[in-house]
């Protein structure tokens, strides 16, 4: 370089040291990008001098170009490479962290609680549609016919006292078992057909822990032909081990219930001991599970069959006592209780 | 109801049966078995032992000393019961034996006085709760020291029964009955009863007369004198203690042992205390009272039965004696009443008066007359046994009207191979031979009908198992079934031909109506009851009004069990209502993200609509009885194959059921939250509460509609109390237009395609004041069977739009009254008249203008955005659509005048 430098090299001179310098105090990448648009932007400081070759002699163009040219490509490089070690720092700085608490708890958008009584009953209602059965649901408010009449039981019956029942000023009833359904569903549907109707029914008697006048039963009913006791034992060996998941063993033991003939309690393999004898089954190894039998002659004949042609089998399971069961529920008086507390309780879907 | 294995052991032969073992097999065949009790286990090592000697203890007045002699030995124990006198015969336990209340006797001091042993009372030994003395054995025989086992019948096996099992089976209320059963499962014979065999005399005890509404099928009673009444013998005490019954004296006893035996229940009347030489058998007569046995003075109603002499009542019939003519201890001569009461008469008098006893709760089983009978003979039998002196003097009078018109027997006609069919068993698993000895020993007689080629059966029912026990093949399946043992019976896969299943919509639409509303929007399911309660509705002013401001019907109980429960609720939002204040003043906060103390609430269910009867055309309609049985003939097939007493209730049911109510699916939201204080009766919300609650309210019902598949909601405030909004078209459906709970002024009616589906409203401010925790509640009832009548809307697989939109604001000055939706609907109407370009308008914020000097206080922002489908938008295409929104708005009167003017002015000219 010679001594005698031209006027303009000062201003390059400093435009670069000021460049330079502000490229080194940014630290992040904000920053940098301010001092690369002051520098290097349409209005920058850098690119004004580029600008100012216009203004010179022509004989000065070419050195002032070459001049501002590396100065441009300075800054730049200086600019990259200002960026370059940031990231990096940012980068070594983010993976060398030891202040990041992963320990916090995790954030959940609002989740409601479904009814443990209707998360049984669909996870039911699924168990029964893959194995062919039709999901029904029949009114609450019944008359004295479809609840006693229909189902075998006259008028002098006992069951009409033990089964007490919440009469309406109508003359209506509130049906004391889902088995109501049974005559509704023999006129809905021709034989042969298989079905379950779900519901809430009430029986008028005072409450205790493990009574409540209002529950939820399912009822079963299959109808069709040369229906056994052979195949009841079948079905109900299969559904149930549907239900609980195994393999359940069932047994049958005379039941008096008018609208089956003839009439069982079924008894399930204990499920906590499987059938070694335990607290929970007394010993014997069985649990009393559900009622069930074979479908009265006069049921069918209500229901418009012929019980020479159509046969059939029936079965109430205790909706409400099955959760019970499961989530081991102490007083059945918390199902319709309405304390959101107890329901919260409860945490998978629908 | 206990089974004695002892006394079962004396009628059949069950030598090589171990009952416990065999307890199973009787659960499973006969009756539910709740306990099996050994009686007299552990008791080995006591010994009879007679006092000898008493003399007062030194320290304690109350105890004395008793000096035993055990045969080979002496002891002196200490001893506390009044009765202990020299000379009696009891049971010594001596030191290490454990007794069945559990206590260990052991060998120590009493009061300073050593007592290496204890005499025994009923309750050490487990035979009764009876502590007040020692267990009497006079009249054993047995020498001193003999072990008591075998002294006296103590040791037996009792098979505890649960009692529901057998009440279908009045036979089995009897240890005979039971014995019957046991045999036949044994395949061993059962021996018969031994019963008085003499010859009556033929002059008649007394004269009886039955009233014709007495509810008595049969009367027998004869007469016995020369008795002396004494205790019975140990062993027969024994017999009744261990199955529940207290020993009283030997007539009392005779008539209890038959009655354990043969399961009919007797009674014994001190013949000198009988006025007049009649017995009525009759109704009481209202303001009629008798002194029963217990000493309770009870007032008789006419629907009691009771038994009278000349004078009075002197037995509540099939129930309980009367004190007057009660077995003394100088009794000499005894009228002994063997009967069948009718069970429901009897059923419903002891439930009356609370007053279960042995024998009601054998007449309630409605006993077979023939056994009365047995009864009466088996008594003489008895107690001529045990009174040696009494002879009978006087004829057995039978008398009633199963005497006067015997019914037939009831014979059930079947076919051997249906009777296999239907148990799934083949002529090798049940042959002829083992199913004619089955229904033999369980007292059938099989019959094979001529030229039915021994297939075709004539089965006779015993009479104490016809009429309401047994009367058709399938009963006969039961009993067969029932002897060769369910658990022999193999398993069948049933040969139902698959079909897929039906599967209503509705069950999967409530799933997803659930799903939706608790893990989408984060809210918790209850299930309540069916029932309102009248207290809590009073206390909030609630209830529903039909437009003149009438209550709307309700469906009422004839009978319920409180306050709480007198009407089926009409809607559901009353009870999630209670539940809300319930849940707000626990202070829970129903959902995880849910801050502060809000809780949110839904029930899907059943609400209960009275029908009246003129309205036949309901669309809900349902008649409570199969459509079929409406046709005459159909209904008298149907009839013609029932029992008589089935086929009076049936008819009668066909003809006079009414329509059942309407029972439509509701569902029913509530958020809540929790407000600091209140003045007094008066509980304000601050304004942003409230709107944030309605909102939510009304995002659950759009999230609903969304899950559902169904159009948007459109809501709108009631024009006028009780009538839908003017500018929604739908027909109103039956959600009440006029809940008490409906707040005026703020509310929505939501409409669904043009269904009216039901209301949002936050509380009315009446309402709100009288919770019982200051809060804000906003309330959703929805009519889910009108909104899912409404058609689902088809989902589309559409491209996204290849070009991307955009989008501009305007806030507008507006009225404080001024609806968003309003402006939002005018923005959109607009915006479709915009050839080309979509146009889509979001509500943004609201706020209040601080610098409006005029009525337009209220700025509204939307967001605009515009979208092109064939190509990019142009600035000119963006220009386009905020020119003609802006002109849409010129002369809106909610909107500020000359603002879009101004604004299209503004646009123009940058
Ligand atoms: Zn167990």
């Amino acid at each position: 370089m010679s001594s005698e430098s031209p006027a303009w090299q000062v201003d390059i001179d400093a435009a670069a040291t000021a460049a330079l310098a502000a490229v080194t105090e940014a630290t992040d990448l904000a920053a940098l990008r301010e001092v690369e648009v002051a520098a290097l932007g349409r209005k920058g400081s850098v690119t004004a001098l580029m600008k100012r070759v216009g203004t010179l002699a022509k004989t000065e163009r070419r050195a002032y170009g070459a001049a501002a040219g590396s100065l441009r490509q300075q800054v730049t490089a200086a600019i990259e490479t200002q960026r370059d070690q940031i990231r990096a720092a940012a980068i070594a700085a983010e993976l060398d962290d030891d202040t990041f608490d992963e320990t916090l708890p995790g954030l959940n958008p609002a989740r409601g609680h479904v009814h443990p009584l209707s998360r049984v009953r669909l996870e039911l209602e699924e168990v029964f549609t893959s194995m062919g059965f039709s999901v029904l649901d029949y009114p609450e408010v019944e008359s004295e016919f479809d609840n006693f009449e229909a189902l075998n039981i006259p008028g002098w019956h006992p069951a009409r006292d033990m089964q007490d029942t919440f009469w309406l000023k109508s003359g209506h009833l509130l049906r004391t078992h889902t088995s109501a359904g049974q005559v509704r569903a023999m006129h809905q549907f021709k034989p042969p057909f298989r079905a379950i109707f779900p519901g809430k029914v009430y029986r008028y008697e005072s409450t205790d822990a493990s009574h409540d006048h209002t529950f939820h039963q399912l009822e079963g009913l299959m109808i069709g032909r040369h229906v056994s006791v052979g195949h009841l034992l079948d079905s109900m060996r299969t559904l149930l081990s549907a239900i609980f998941k195994r393999d359940v063993q069932v047994r049958l033991r005379p039941g008096y219930f008018p609208f089956v003939e003839p009439g069982f309690e079924l008894d399930i393999s204990c499920q906590v001991c499987g059938g070694d004898g335990c607290s929970v089954c007394k010993q014997s190894g069985w649990v009393e599970l559900l009622p069930c039998g074979l479908v009265h002659p006069n049921v069918l004949r209500a229901g418009g069959l012929d019980p020479d042609e159509w046969q059939g089998w029936a079965f109430g399971l205790g909706l409400s006592r099955l959760v019970m069961m499961r989530y081991g529920v102490s007083d059945i008086r918390l199902l319709l209780g309405g304390d959101a507390r107890f329901v919260e309780g409860f945490h998978a879907g629908a | 109801m206990f089974v004695s294995w002892n006394w079962i052991s004396e009628l059949v032969d069950t030598s090589g049966v171990d009952p416990k073992t065999f307890a199973e097999r009787f659960t499973l065949s006969v009756a539910e078995i709740e306990a099996v009790v050994e009686v007299g286990a552990g008791l080995e090592r006591v010994l009879v032992a007679e006092v000898v000697a008493v003399s007062p203890h030194p320290n304690a007045d109350k105890l004395r000393l008793a000096l035993c002699d055990l045969g080979d030995t002496r002891v002196q124990v200490v001893c506390g019961a009044p009765d202990l006198v020299v000379g009696m015969r009891v049971p010594f336990v001596p030191p290490g034996v454990t007794l069945p209340s559990g206590i260990t006797v052991r060998e120590g001091e009493v009061r300073g006085v050593a007592s290496p042993g204890m005499l025994a009372s009923e309750a050490d030994l487990g035979l009764s709760e009876d502590n007040a003395g020692l267990l009497h054995l006079d009249g054993c025989d047995a020498a001193a020291g003999t072990p008591l086992l075998d002294a006296v019948p103590l040791r037996d096996v009792l098979y505890e029964i649960d009692n529901k099992s057998i009440t279908h089976r009045p036979d089995l209320w009897g240890q005979y009955g039971m014995a019957r059963e046991v045999a036949a499962l044994l395949d061993r014979p059962l021996r018969t009863l031994p019963v008085h065999d003499l010859v009556f005399t033929q002059t008649p005890p007394l004269h009886v007369r039955i009233s014709r509404h007495a509810h008595c099928r049969r009367y027998l009673c004869t007469r016995l004198e020369g008795i002396t009444i004494a205790p019975s013998p140990v062993a027969l005490r024994l017999r009744l203690r261990s199955l529940g019954v207290r020993p009283i004296n030997n007539v009392v006893d005779a008539t209890n042992l038959v009655m354990l035996e043969t399961g009919n229940p007797l009674h014994a009347f001190d013949a000198r205390r009988l006025a007049g030489h009649e017995l009525t058998i009759r109704q009481a007569i209202e303001g009629e009272t008798i002194r029963t046995l217990d000493g309770e003075l009870r007032a008789l109603a006419p629907s009691d039965c009771v038994i009278t002499d000349a004078e009075a009542p002197v037995a509540l019939a099939g129930i309980m004696g009367g004190a007057d003519s009660e077995i003394r201890p100088d009794t000499v001569s005894v009228v002994l009443e063997a009967a069948s009461f009718d069970g429901a008469a009897i059923r419903r008098t002891a439930t009356r008066l609370g007053l279960r006893t042995d024998s009601s709760a054998r007449f309630e089983k409605h006993l077979d007359p023939n056994t009365a009978h047995t009864a009466a003979l088996r008594f003489c039998r008895v107690l001529l046994d045990l009174c040696p002196g009494a002879v009978i003097s006087a004829g057995l009078l039978d008398v009633g009207p199963h005497i006067d018109a015997p019914p037939a027997p009831t014979c059930v006609h079947t076919t051997r191979s249906y009777l296999r069919s239907r148990l799934g068993l083949d002529d090798a698993q049940l042959s002829d031979d083992w199913m004619d000895r089955a229904l033999t020993a369980l007292a059938f007689v099989v019959d094979r009908v001529p030229g039915g080629g021994g297939d075709a059966l004539r089965v006779t029912v015993p009479s104490f198992r016809a009429g309401r026990d047994v009367s058709i093949a399938e009963d006969l399946v039961e009993e067969l079934g029932r002897v060769y043992g369910y658990d022999r019976i193999p398993s069948e896969a049933p040969s139902v031909a698959a079909r897929p299943p039906f599967l209503p919509a509705d069950r999967a639409q409530e799933r997803q109506a659930r799903a939706c509303l608790a893990l989408g929007r984060g809210l918790t399911e209850v299930v309540l009851y069916s029932f309102e309660s009248e207290p809590f509705l009073q206390r909030l002013g609630l209830g529903e009004h039909d437009r003149d401001g009438q209550p709307l019907p309700r469906l009422g109980l004839a009978n319920h069990l409180s306050s709480d429960q007198t009407h089926l609720r009409r809607v559901l939002s009353n009870n999630l209502l209670a539940a809300m204040e319930a849940n707000l003043l626990h202070g829970n906060s129903a959902a995880d993200g849910h801050k502060g103390l809000q809780i949110g609430l839904f029930e899907l269910s059943r609400s209960f609509v009275p029908i009246r009867p003129d309205e036949t055309d309901h669309p809900a309609l349902d008649r409570g009885l199969p459509l079929a049985l409406t046709d005459v003939t159909a209904r008298d097939a149907y009839l013609a194959g029932l029992s008589p007493s089935l086929r009076e209730g049936a008819l009668s049911a066909l003809e006079t059921t009414q329509p059942l109510p309407w029972q439509p699916r509701r569902l029913a939201i509530a958020l809540g939250e929790r407000l600091g204080g209140g003045q007094e009766g008066l509980v304000q919300a601050p304004r942003a509460v409230s709107q944030r609650l309605f909102r939510e309210a009304i995002g659950a019902v759009e999230a609903l509609c969304r899950q559902l598949q169904r159009p948007a909601p459109i809501c709108a405030r009631l024009a006028e109390p009780g009538h839908l909004p003017r500018d929604l078209t739908a027909t109103q459906g039956h959600v009440d237009l006029q809940p008490a709970w409906l707040h005026p002024a703020r509310h929505a009616a939501v409409q669904v395609g043009d269904h009216f589906v039901g209301l949002v409203s936050l509380l009315h401010p009446e309402v709100r004041a009288r919770l019982a925790v200051p809060a804000e509640v906003v309330l959703v009832e929805l009519d889910l069977d009108a909104l899912l009548a409404v058609p689902a809307v088809a989902e589309k697989g559409e491209a996204p739009p290849r070009f991307p939109p955009s989008a501009f604001d305007f806030t507008v000055p507006s009225r404080a009254s001024t609806r968003a939706g309003v402006l939002r609907d005018a923005l959109v109407r607009c915006g479709a008249a915009v050839a080309a370009i979509t146009v889509d308008v979001d509500w943004v914020a609201a706020f209040e203008d601080a610098e409006a000097t005029d009525d337009f206080e209220r700025a509204l922002t939307f967001r605009i955005t515009c979208r092109k489908l064939d190509g990019s938008l142009t600035d000119d295409d963006v220009n386009l659509a905020r020119q003609a929104l802006l002109e849409g708005l010129l002369d809106h009167p909610d909107v500020r005048g000359g603002w879009a003017a101004a604004m299209i002015v503004h646009h123009q000219q940058s």
